[in-house]
Parts: C-alpha cells; structure tokens; sequence
C-alpha cells in the first residue's frame, strides 16, 4: 500500500512540475526570492570595485594607518599635510564673512586602503572629520542576517509559499480542473500529499538555491584567504544553517497555505490573519509567540541579526527574537505545527466537493 | 444483486436552499442507460453523486457495491467523463491520459500501452502529440472520453459524450457504448438530444426539477402513462373509413382520425412514404392490437402499424411538457 502511495505522489509531483516551477502566474515568486540576491549581487560588486579604487590610491598616496589615526579635530591644515601628505583628493573654494571678507575653505579626502577619511578645513582648520572603514566579514554576515530575517523569511519566503501553495488547489478550482484529480484511485489524502510534495519541491528548490547565491554573493567580495579560513571555521555551519532555516519555512508555511487553500474560497482574508500574527509576533506574550512559524525560525537563525543604532527600534524587534527557543525545540515545533495543519487538511479532503454549476466551481464544506 | 447495480436510495442533495436532486431512488442494470431532462433537471448532480465529485445530503449511493466515499476503490472500476472543457496547461493528448492513468499506481508500460489504446479507440491518433489546447471541440471531448475509458472501466459515466462530434464519430461512440453495454458493463450517459437517446438506450431515466418523474425501458414508460396520454398508432390501408369505424367500436379506442396523403403535424420521420391511413388514439394498446389482427383477418387491408408516440420525446412531451422536450 505504502509503495502505491509513494508511485501516485510521484505521479502527481511529475504532474504539478510544470505549474509549480514554469507557470505564468508563478513569476513572482521568482522576483520574491531572487530579489536580494540582486541587492547582494550589486553590492558585492561595488564594494570590490571601491576597494580596488581604494587600494590603487593607496599604493599611489602611501599613507600609514597609524598617522591616519592620528588626525585631530583643530589641526591646522599645514599639519595635516605634514603628516599625510598631499591628499588623493582635495576641493577649495571661498566664502564671505558677516564682514565681507574671504574665507577659504577645502575639503580632503585621505585613505590607507582600508580606511577612507573625509577632513574638512575652515579658515586653514580642521572642524570636521569623518572615518569610512570598509565592511569587515563579520559585518556583512550581520548584514545578510538582517536581510535574512527581516526581509527573506518575513516576506520573501512567507509571499512565495502563498504564490504556490495556495494555487495547488485553489488555483486547480479556477482552472477547472481539480476533478481531473478526484476523478482517479487516489486517495484525497494521498492527492493531498502529492501536492504539498510538489509545492514543497518547487519552494525549497527555489527559495534555498537563493540563499545559497546571496551567501555566495556575500563572501565574493572579500579575500578568497580570509573567505576560506571563516567557512573553515563557522562558516559552513551558518551556511547550511541558513539553507536548513529556509527549507523549514517552506515545510511550515507551505502546510498552511495548502491548508487555506484547500479550505477558503477567498484566501486572501486568512492570507492577511496569518501576515499579521507573524508580523505582531515580537510584540505578544511570550506564551503567544510560540504560536508562530516566525519565532522558531528566527531561533534556528544562526546570527542573531544585531541591528546597529541607527535602526529604527521596530526593525531591531523584528528581527531578533527576545529569549529564541533552543534549536532541538524550534525544529520540533516546527514539524509538530505542520504535521498538525496537514492531518486537519487531509481530514477536509474527504469531504471536498466539486459543482460544476457554481460560479466558483468547487466548494470544501 | 447490489454488486452488479447502481442503487442510489432516497438521495437528496441541496446547495444551501437550491435543491440539486430529491428523493432519488434508482437501481441502475448494466446496459445503457440515459439520464433525460431539460437543463437544471439534475442530471449532472446525479452523476456527479455516483461519483463521488458531491456528497448526498441524505440517503445512501453503492456503485457496484462501493461507496462513492471510497475513490481510491472507486475508480479502478468506473470511467467518468464530465462536459468540464478544462485541462492542465501544456499537455498533450496522450501526455495528458498518461499522466493520469499513472495515478493509478500502474506501471509506466502498461499506462504507455492503456493510453494508445484508448486514444486508438477514440479515433485521436494522429492528434495524440499535439497539445490539447489547439483541439477542437469536438476532439477535446474526444479526448476527455478516451481518459474516461483509458483503464477499461466497468461502469462509464458520460455527461452529454456526444456534444460536439461530427455525424461520423459521433455514430462511432454510439457503436462503442453499444459494445460496451454488450459486455455487461453499466453506460450511464445524460443527454437532452432524445432521438439519440431513443436510439442507444436500453432503459431511461426522465427528470425534472431535481425529481426522477419515470424510469425504466421506453415502452414500459410509455404504457404506465396510457390512461392519461392514451398511445397513438398510425395505420396505413387501403380502408381507412372501415378501419376507422370498426376501431371507434372499441371501448378502450378514444379518437379515430383519417389521415389524408401527405398529413401533417407528426413526426416527418413516421409519415415518410405513406399513403392514406388513419390515426388511432387508445387507452389499451395490447387490445387494440389484438383488434387490429382480428380485422386484418376480416379483410381490412392494411399496410403498416408505427405506434406514433412510443418514443422517449413524446414520453418527455407527456410528462414534463413541450417547452422542455423541445430544449
């Protein structure tokens, strides 16, 4: 029995393919996911370039990081160029005083290769000064958690498994063509199996192979040395981490939006109940929170996404749980919620109708 | 018996207030039989209760002994093809009753080999690696009834299977449904073009309104309404106004009418070639045929015997009204 189950899941995963992965409809999902790999993408590639632009001064302009260093608001321009020289950059120009005498003012651009310093001079003095280091390799996997788990999983991932899920069968009552499926020695929940097999396939396929290419992207633009001594070290361990966390946000909201729609003629409502549970989910009890996908995948996330101070304070809840589950009970959970919505749907299943002189076509009671 | 029948036992089904069917009660035989009735009459809800597509809001449906709760069960054995013109996108015609047949857990050989056969018998060969999408109508129902019979079922359920096709396959089907009932399977078709009905079934089930309002073979209809609609025979002799008046003797004779050459107002069908003759209207059409071969006997010659209203269309007219058998 057990293999006849397993040959018609695969029947109908080989069915669902073409809808899962190549339909029209499902274009979104696509720009969904691969969205950030752009972002990262784009970064990644002006950040080499800055860098090599920085590096090429240096090597014309050597300046030691040490006298960098040493530059002091109240310095006197002469004193600045005593020490570093003549800058890579430097822009003059002049102004006139409440008694209509000339000021000169300049602005000066000095790096080491690692370090940008913007000085700006008044009356020959130096008033303003700003540091510009380039992002280090922990930074940059901060950055990626941050992106991760406020934008990928919240909405990224969350959208896409409603793009495919919700049309496994949804999307077959609009087409009229779910009889096709009751039409045959399946079992419901066995049909039910297969398309969330499917649904599941197509999400994790494309959604995990995302974040395997953002991380890619993250690591391109830095020294391939230091990018092998961190994968070496930590590294895999937060990249397969990071691929695990995104399948298990297919497995869990992938079962409920099959659930919605196989449930609701119009998904959208529930779609939006969902949205905001998760979204509200920072700011509930601690015994609520766990009632959610979002917290347990947060927990699982292996960078707590420390936000810097110029993030906004309800970004920062957004994306750091306060006291995250251990990562034994986050996958549990997890698994437990999903089995839990998918037995509830395989039980509606049977009593799923199809009348054919309703509008709607198909109606589950 | 209930193994071989499709018993459906007091079933009810409403869409909230909107009655689909009520109070059906039907043994179906194996052979064809048709489900007749105008639209909305029920039909398709009926058919879509066999086959589990919508559950009865009261009573009990066993198809062969199996519950229509029971798919998997279900549809080893029957076949079901909807008038839902839907397909998944891209498929071909053998991609799309191969892909299918494989939910049923057989192997990949045997569903290569079901689905030419059925494509086969449906005459679609030459379109079977074309998608489905630039069908016609008519082949798209072509199509819909081979992956209706593809794993050889016992029981088909065909909604209108004949819309759609040309005169030459639609004569092809008929004789395939023939064949099949021939087997003993069950063919169980609706359709609203009586005198393709009148010329496949073997018994038909008249509704309206959601209510089964006779059933049965054609002719055994027909006689149970003889007392309200008495039968009609037309009679073609070389006597009309003796046969007339002899007939008009009889008590269980109600009208007798002389039909000039070339009448008009029945059936064209049923007056090509005759010459004059009369029409008898009865309450009792086995006496009356008794009587008609006692005057055959007495020297009244006559040429030919039609009964003139023994069809499932005037049957329909009789009972659910003009209008509707007109549809």
């Amino acid at each position: 029995m057990i293999r006849l189950w397993c040959t018609q899941v695969l029947a109908i995963i080989r069915l669902e393919m073409k809808k899962t992965f190549f339909a029209r409809r499902g274009l979104w999902v696509y720009l969904l996911a691969f969205a950030p790999l752009v972002l990262f993408v784009s970064h990644s590639i002006a950040i080499r370039h800055h860098r090599d632009q920085l590096a090429r001064i240096a090597r014309d302009h050597p300046i030691s990081s040490a006298a960098l260093r040493d530059i002091q608001v109240g310095m006197t321009c002469d004193e600045v160029t005593q020490k570093l020289g003549q800058p890579y950059s430097q822009r003059r120009w002049h102004r006139r005083d409440e008694h209509n005498e000339q000021i000169e003012q300049s602005h000066c651009r000095y790096t080491d290769g690692k370090t940008e310093l913007y000085l700006f001079f008044d009356k020959g003095k130096l008033t303003e000064m700003h540091r510009s280091e380039l992002d280090t390799l922990h930074q940059s996997l901060q950055i990626f958690a941050g992106v991760f788990q406020s934008y990928y999983l919240r909405l990224a991932v969350f959208f896409g498994c409603v793009g495919v899920f919700v049309n496994l069968f949804r999307g077959e009552m609009l087409d009229k063509s779910l009889h096709l499926y009751l039409l045959t020695p399946t079992r419901r929940e066995v049909l039910l199996a297969g398309k969330y097999a499917a649904g599941l396939l197509a999400t994790v396929v494309i959604f995990t192979s995302s974040t395997a290419l953002q991380w890619l992207a993250l690591l391109g633009q830095f020294n391939p040395t230091a990018v092998a001594n961190f994968l070496a070290s930590t590294g895999w361990d937060q990249f397969s981490s990071y691929l695990a966390v995104t399948a298990l946000a297919c497995v869990g909201y992938g079962s409920v939006f099959l659930a919605v729609g196989l449930l609701f003629r119009n998904p959208i409502i529930p779609i939006a109940v969902v949205l905001l549970w998760e979204g509200v989910n920072p700011f509930l009890p601690a015994a609520l929170r766990k009632i959610s996908m979002i917290y347990y995948l947060q927990s699982l996330c292996p960078m707590s996404a420390a936000p810097g101070q110029d993030v906004p304070p309800l970004v920062r809840l957004l994306i750091s749980p306060v006291q995250p589950a251990t990562r034994s009970v986050a996958v549990l959970s997890i698994v437990i919620l999903t089995g839990v919505v998918l037995v509830a749907a395989a039980r509606l299943s049977r009593r799923m109708e199809i009348n054919y002189s309703d509008d709607t076509q198909t109606i589950c009671s | 018996m209930n193994e071989n029948r499709i018993i459906l036992d007091d079933v009810s089904r409403f869409y909230g207030e909107v009655l689909g069917v009520n109070k059906v009660t039907l043994s179906i035989p194996p052979g064809i039989t048709s489900l007749v009735g105008p639209n909305g009459s029920g039909k398709t809800t009926l058919m879509n209760l066999i086959t589990g597509l919508v559950r009865p809001s009261r009573g009990r449906i066993s198809v062969l002994g199996v519950a229509p709760s029971q798919p998997q069960r279900l549809f080893r054995f029957v076949g079901y093809s909807t008038q839902f013109d839907a397909f998944p996108k891209g498929l071909t015609g053998s991609q799309f009753i191969y892909a299918f047949l494989r939910l049923s857990g057989r192997p990949a050989s045997e569903c290569r080999e079901l689905t030419t056969r059925a494509i086969a018998q449906v005459g679609l060969i030459e379109a079977a690696e074309r998608k489905v999408a630039a069908y016609s109508k008519g082949m798209r129902q072509r199509i819909r009834l081979a992956q209706a019979i593809a794993h050889d079922p016992r029981v088909l359920i065909l909604d209108e299977p004949l819309n759609g096709l040309d005169p030459l396959v639609r004569a092809e089907t008929i004789a395939l449904f023939k064949r099949y009932a021939a087997e003993g399977r069950h063919i169980v078709v609706s359709s609203h073009v009586l005198h393709e009905v009148d010329m496949i079934s073997d018994q038909v089930v008249l509704m309206s309104g959601g209510y089964i309002v006779a059933e049965g073979q054609i002719r055994g209809v027909r006689s149970e309404i003889q007392d309200q609609r008495p039968m009609q025979f037309l009679i073609r002799c070389r006597q009309p106004h003796l046969l007339a008046s002899k007939a008009f003797e009889q008590d269980h004779v109600v009208e007798a009418r002389l039909l000039p050459e070339g009448e008009v107002g029945l059936p064209a069908a049923e007056l090509c070639g005759w010459g004059p003759g009369v029409l008898i209207k009865t309450r009792d059409a086995d006496a009356f045929c008794r009587i008609l071969n006692r005057l055959a006997l007495g020297g009244i010659d006559i040429e030919g015997v039609v009964p003139a209203d023994d069809n499932v269309h005037s049957v329909y007219e009789y009972l659910i009204g003009g209008e509707e058998a007109n549809q």
